[in-house]
């Protein structure tokens, strides 16, 4: 999760004008929200003018469908016990769970490093010092965090499996590339925001540029990029059952299998253990963050 | 002072008996996942397809030779707005649930103080409820019960975000400065306007720029969704990826870059002129 930098939280604790009068001073404000209304009803008329093959979403023909759909996820279309109650069934759906976690951890550890070998790229402060081919290298660097970031990790995942065999390390691949974008460009803004003293002591008593990277800045920049990895990490965990789906690997995967050969107890099982291993994952990720304090 | 003597003694254990740190535990602890986790893939042979290493040739070559071809922009384009179309919409659902949720959820309305607990206490499990499950598997869900709908692919966005929105919305309006509300409250405002005059402004910023990053995450959603039947860009690059017409998927994802680019520009501007 991407909260606003601590930069802004600062300056917005400041108590301002009520929103009102904030409307009123400021034009800005008056073309953004009529911008944002233009959008919001030209987006409804095209959504709304999109065909699609089923009930209207009011008709009592949907909401019978619903209904008999969720009656179906507790089991009730089924001849036996519904796989929630059947241990082996949860076996399955634990070594699944496992898969998953382990995609997830994979995922997490190749876009950090990924983001902490170019971060010193990234960042104006460091590579942008003087030459115009510095400039350059954090606008490339920069861009290729937008790019990867831009793309879901669904679409990665799509491309990826043209290169890697379906599997783990395809999601996690996958994963990676979106996440590498989104830390880098956090890791960039943190660089940016450190503290120069400490760097420049270090520059004064002759050390060289990798040095400097090693005892002046990454000192500076761990904790508050290890706890933005550990919240990434939560949403990689949500993420990595979405590109088990295309990658063939984990809970996605069995879910997508499932639902299509109409098992719907077994649809429901891995939901449940689908939430339960995100809860599972937050809990550890908020013990882990209190270490990294 | 007894409290701190008790850590000095600790942290002389600690020294004794060789125990790391908090931040030399964490690393050990990440560095250990990691490599739990590589060791437990498969055999690193096949990992890799026959034709892998040609196919990444042939994708890299097709990123700087994407199809600008008129007629194809054209598709791409339109393509686009039907993504941009259902974030819009998926979040204007997310704000009108999320909202309301959210205010109720950071109990500052309530005066009398069981109610308050009883209140936030509902009002948070159901955003957490609405929130623990991906977007693309409420899709998958929602096309399930419903069928292949544009309002499935309108709930499937808006419903996860209506839990994130309200659960911000709610930290935020807890989290505003005390000393404006509590001089609000000595010229004899009401809760509610304590909450208009004093807690929004404190917070607009902060929620107004998280929303933008959900439309954000909205547009990359909407592209995904066509994966469950519902067109645009998404749909664009998956046949594109079938016919292996790498430059297509190419000009489709770089519409995809542009209009997060044009939202993340939109949310500076208006993030810059809101913490002024």
């Amino acid at each position: 999760m991407t909260g606003p930098s601590s930069k802004n939280r600062r300056r917005a604790s400041r108590p301002g004008a009520p929103a009102v009068s904030l409307i009123r001073r400021r034009p800005f404000f008056v073309l953004s929200t009529l911008l944002l209304l233009a959008l919001v009803a030209a987006s409804w008329g095209r959504v709304l003018t999109q065909g699609g093959s089923g009930p209207g979403l009011l008709s009592a023909e949907a909401w019978r469908r619903a209904g008999e759909f969720v009656a179906d996820l507790a089991g009730a279309g089924e001849p036996g016990r519904p796989a929630f109650l059947v241990w082996d069934s949860w076996r399955g759906a634990l070594r699944l769970a496992g898969d998953t976690l382990v995609m997830s951890v994979l995922a997490a550890g190749l876009a950090a490093a990924g983001a902490l070998a170019t971060i010193a790229f990234g960042a104006s402060n460091l590579a942008g010092r003087g030459s115009v081919a510095g400039r350059g290298l954090v606008a490339v660097t920069r861009g290729v965090y937008i790019l990867t970031r831009a793309v879901p990790e669904l679409v990665w995942a799509l491309i990826v499996v043209f290169v890697f065999s379906p599997g783990v390390l395809a999601g996690a691949v996958a994963l990676a590339i979106h996440n590498f974008g989104v830390l880098g460009r956090l890791g960039a803004e943190i660089v940016e925001d450190i503290d120069p003293a400490p760097v420049e002591s270090l520059r004064t008593s002759g050390a060289g540029r990798v040095q400097l990277l090693f005892y002046g800045v990454l000192p500076q920049v761990m904790p508050q990029f290890v706890t933005f990895l550990l919240y990434r990490w939560e949403v990689i965990i949500r993420t990595s059952v979405v590109v088990g789906l295309v990658a063939a690997a984990g809970l996605g995967y069995q879910f997508r299998l499932d639902l299509a050969f109409f098992r719907y107890s077994d649809v429901a099982l891995l939901l449940i253990v689908y939430v339960l291993l995100v809860w599972a994952a937050d809990l550890a990720s908020v013990g882990l963050r209190k270490l990294a304090r | 002072m007894t409290s701190s003597g008790a850590t000095t003694r600790a942290a002389v254990w600690r020294a004794r008996l060789a125990i790391p740190g908090a931040r030399t535990q964490l690393t050990l602890i990440l560095l250990a996942a990691f490599a739990w986790s590589a060791l437990s893939l498969d055999t690193p042979a096949g990992l890799i397809h026959t034709g892998g290493v040609a196919a990444l040739g042939e994708i890299a070559l097709a990123f700087v030779t994407p199809d600008l071809s008129p007629g194809f922009l054209r598709t791409v384009v339109s393509d686009a707005w039907t993504t941009l179309a259902f974030a819009v919409a998926g979040m204007t659902v997310a704000v009108i649930v999320g909202v309301p949720l959210g205010v109720v959820a950071s109990g500052v309305l309530q005066t009398s103080r069981f109610k308050r607990l009883g209140v936030m206490a509902a009002a948070r499990a159901v955003l957490a409820a609405l929130r623990a499950v991906h977007e693309i598997v409420w899709a998958i869900l929602l096309v399930a019960a419903f069928g292949v709908t544009p309002a499935a692919g309108v709930l499937a966005i808006g419903v996860p975000y209506a839990g994130i929105l309200g659960r911000i919305l709610a930290e935020r309006l807890q989290d505003a400065p005390g000393e404006p509300l509590a001089a609000l409250r000595a010229s004899g405002a009401s809760e509610t306007e304590v909450l208009v005059y004093g807690r929004v402004p404190a917070s607009a910023a902060d929620v107004v720029s998280y929303a933008f990053y959900r439309l954000e995450c909205a547009v990359r959603a909407a592209a995904v969704l066509s994966f469950v039947g519902l067109g645009g860009l998404g749909l664009r690059i998956t046949t594109a990826l079938n016919d292996l017409a790498f430059e297509r998927m190419w000009t489709a994802v770089f519409a995809l870059v542009l209009l997060v680019v044009g939202i993340d520009l939109w949310s500076a501007l208006v993030r810059r002129r809101l913490s002024r």
